[in-house]
């Protein structure tokens, strides 16, 4: 019994580091943006299907396909930050928030016609497995953990050590300070926006080959838990929102392992729920006007 | 050109509001009668039935400028209130209507208050979260809801011993409840209550600092709407004979945010328009029906680039740069 709960806090640990890599994509993007935004997870799934394409179609070693889907998404990302976010910059900001909607709708149904309603399923991209006693260990989820934990020093040392990385921080401080020193500001959330998506498409794959099924349907679910994550983190706390993305992943895997597995998506909610009403600054965040 | 022609014909619209609004509805009456293709009946029906639910969408994002986009969470508890009580119970179809709507009203009002404090965003995102629960819910509560086999044989509403099964009196119906939703919204809209939720969108703290009670009326905003929602869903219950929770996706409620944006924000009219515009055009795409929800997508893209005040205007969107700044 104790190896079955041991197993799900691991499997927890494992979910917890793709939240966290999508959290921090999503805390970055809202860093740069000022905003929150309803497409996340659509344009996730999406980057997820052009790395699963390149394996499926082309038929491209799984591992290569993946690493190829990274700079694609970062220049889809562009795209996005053109289409959604470019002219109403200086507008209200609740229009930006509905053209991520409308974005989200529009690239959600057009990855349906493309790649199908369906289930697809991502051979894992590291097969095998440790056992020790009862727990059985598999490599993927190992190496998830470690890819997550290189991403995260390599964003910290590109953050705080980088003139872009610096520019970017700049921004998400006080936009028109960080006009007047110098930053490049159209380039800035544009590099701060792709980064964002291309962590969050990263974590994308991770949990496509934990899983081995993506869908097109999963976006609006994966976009309400990284934003859980964000905010019970704090919402503009980088390593906030690590600590979230792992207190929901393992949060959630426990309540499966206590409950049923059917209501996995609703831990998130709840959460979601109390951590708004008893301290809506997250745990680590300082306190944020919307 | 075409641009230019539309802005004529929406000033002349607002010039003659009571000769078009008459004619629309002496159309409205007479349509069922002259109409006697069923499918376009059945067209007829669900349009209005979106108007309703689009209206009521708008009394929330339209006149306080709360965003929720998860108002199919309320139109399912409606439609899955009214199925069990008129399966369970022999109750007259007009009292589960109401009660479907009081049901959708205080699931609003829990949702409501821990997150009506929070600014929109917050709202906007438990919205969407708890759509995606209510429909996990319904799916998973097997006892009550029959989980994924839907809930069959909703019995035809009956009025004074005449069964009411045809599309022609279901199109009344619906009629009925949207004329009636209208002329109810119209009074609030110009009432003490609708000038201050529209106070409330405009500028919340100035708002406050008049002595508006901000969260009591962004509160009873959300009830009034939810209401409404709560009794479209009961409507499309008894319409549809059986419901499951394949109608109750999140593709349903952006599908109302769309036809509310597209028509107008804080209009009446607005939520008219746009529910039948975006009832009728999809069904000129019907071999694509899957596909449907990409004309939704891009109405919400084009409309928020080109006119975002929506086809009808409505509020305007001031820029709230200072407050990006706080941040």
């Amino acid at each position: 019994m104790i190896g079955f709960y041991l197993s799900q806090l691991f499997n927890g640990i494992t979910q917890g580091s793709i939240y966290a890599l999508m959290a921090i994509g999503y805390s970055l993007i809202f860093g740069t943006l000022g905003l929150v935004t309803f497409a996340y997870g659509d344009i996730v799934v999406f980057g997820v299907f052009i790395g699963y394409y390149f394996y499926a179609i082309l038929g491209l070693n799984l591992i290569l396909s993946m690493v190829l889907a990274l700079p694609i998404t970062f220049l889809f990302g562009i795209l996005v930050e053109k289409v959604c976010y470019e002219k109403f910059r200086k507008k209200a900001r609740m229009l930006m928030l509905i053209t991520t909607v409308g974005f989200g709708i529009f690239l959600r149904s057009a990855s349906q016609i493309i790649f199908g309603t369906g289930n697809r399923s991502i051979p894992t991209l590291i097969e095998g497995k440790i056992e020790i006693g009862n727990l059985n260990i598999l490599y993927i989820q190992l190496a998830i953990i470690v890819f997550t934990l290189i991403f995260i020093y390599a964003l910290r040392y590109f953050l705080n050590h980088t003139r872009t990385g610096i520019g970017i921080r700049a921004l998400s401080m006080d936009q028109d300070a960080a006009k007047l020193v110098g930053v490049n500001v159209d380039t800035s959330i544009k590099f701060g926006h792709s980064l964002g998506v291309v962590l969050g498409v990263f974590g994308g794959i991770m949990l496509g080959s934990f899983y081995n099924a993506i869908s097109p349907m999963m976006g609006p679910n994966l976009g309400l838990k990284a934003f859980t994550a964000v905010v019970l983190g704090g919402i503009t706390s980088i390593p906030g929102a690590v600590v979230g993305g792992y207190i929901l992943g393992i949060m959630e895997n426990l309540a499966v392992a206590v409950f049923s597995s059917g209501y996995r998506d609703v831990v998130a909610f709840v959460i979601l729920i109390i951590v708004l009403v008893v301290k809506p600054s997250g745990l680590f965040g300082k306190k944020v006007k919307f | 050109m075409a641009a230019n022609i539309f802005k004529k014909t929406i000033v002349n619209i607002n010039k003659h509001k009571r000769k078009y609004l008459f004619a629309l509805v002496s159309f409205l009456i007479i349509l069922p009668f002259v109409v006697e293709n069923q499918y376009v009946l059945h067209i007829a029906v669900l349009s209005l039935m979106y108007m309703l639910l689009a209206s009521s969408l708008n009394v929330i994002v339209g006149y306080t400028g709360q965003y929720n986009i998860g108002h199919v969470a309320f139109y399912a508890i409606g439609a899955y209130t009214a199925a069990i009580v008129a399966t369970k119970f022999e109750i007259n179809f007009l009292i589960v209507i109401l009660l479907s709507g009081i049901v959708a009203s205080i699931f609003s009002l829990g949702l409501g208050l821990p997150t009506l404090r929070l600014r929109g965003i917050f709202f906007a995102f438990t919205t969407l979260g708890f759509a995606e629960i209510t429909r996990l819910t319904i799916l998973n509560w097997r006892s009550l809801t029959r989980g994924p086999f839907g809930i069959p044989g909703i019995p035809v509403p009956e009025l004074f011993g005449i069964s009411l099964s045809s599309n022609i009196h279901f199109y009344f119906m619906i009629f009925i409840l949207l004329v009636l939703m209208l002329l109810m919204t119209y009074r609030i809209k110009n009432s003490r209550v609708g000038r201050a939720w529209i106070s409330i969108r405009e500028d919340e703290e100035a708002s406050a600092s008049m002595g508006v009670d901000t969260f009591k009326y962004k509160i009873m905003n959300l009830m009034y709407g939810t209401f409404w929602a709560g009794v479209g869903g009961a409507f499309f219950a008894y319409f549809a004979g059986y419901i499951s929770a394949d109608s109750f996706i999140l593709d349903e409620s952006f599908r109302f945010f769309a036809m509310v944006l597209v028509g107008g924000t804080g209009t009446l009219s607005g939520p008219i328009l746009g529910g039948a515009l975006l009832t009728i055009l999809p069904q000129l795409f019907r071999s694509f029906a899957r596909y449907q929800m990409i004309i939704y997508g891009l109405a919400i893209l084009f409309i928020i680039h080109y006119k975002p005040e929506g086809l009808l205007g409505g509020r305007t969107f001031k820029a709230d740069i200072n407050d990006a700044n706080e941040n």
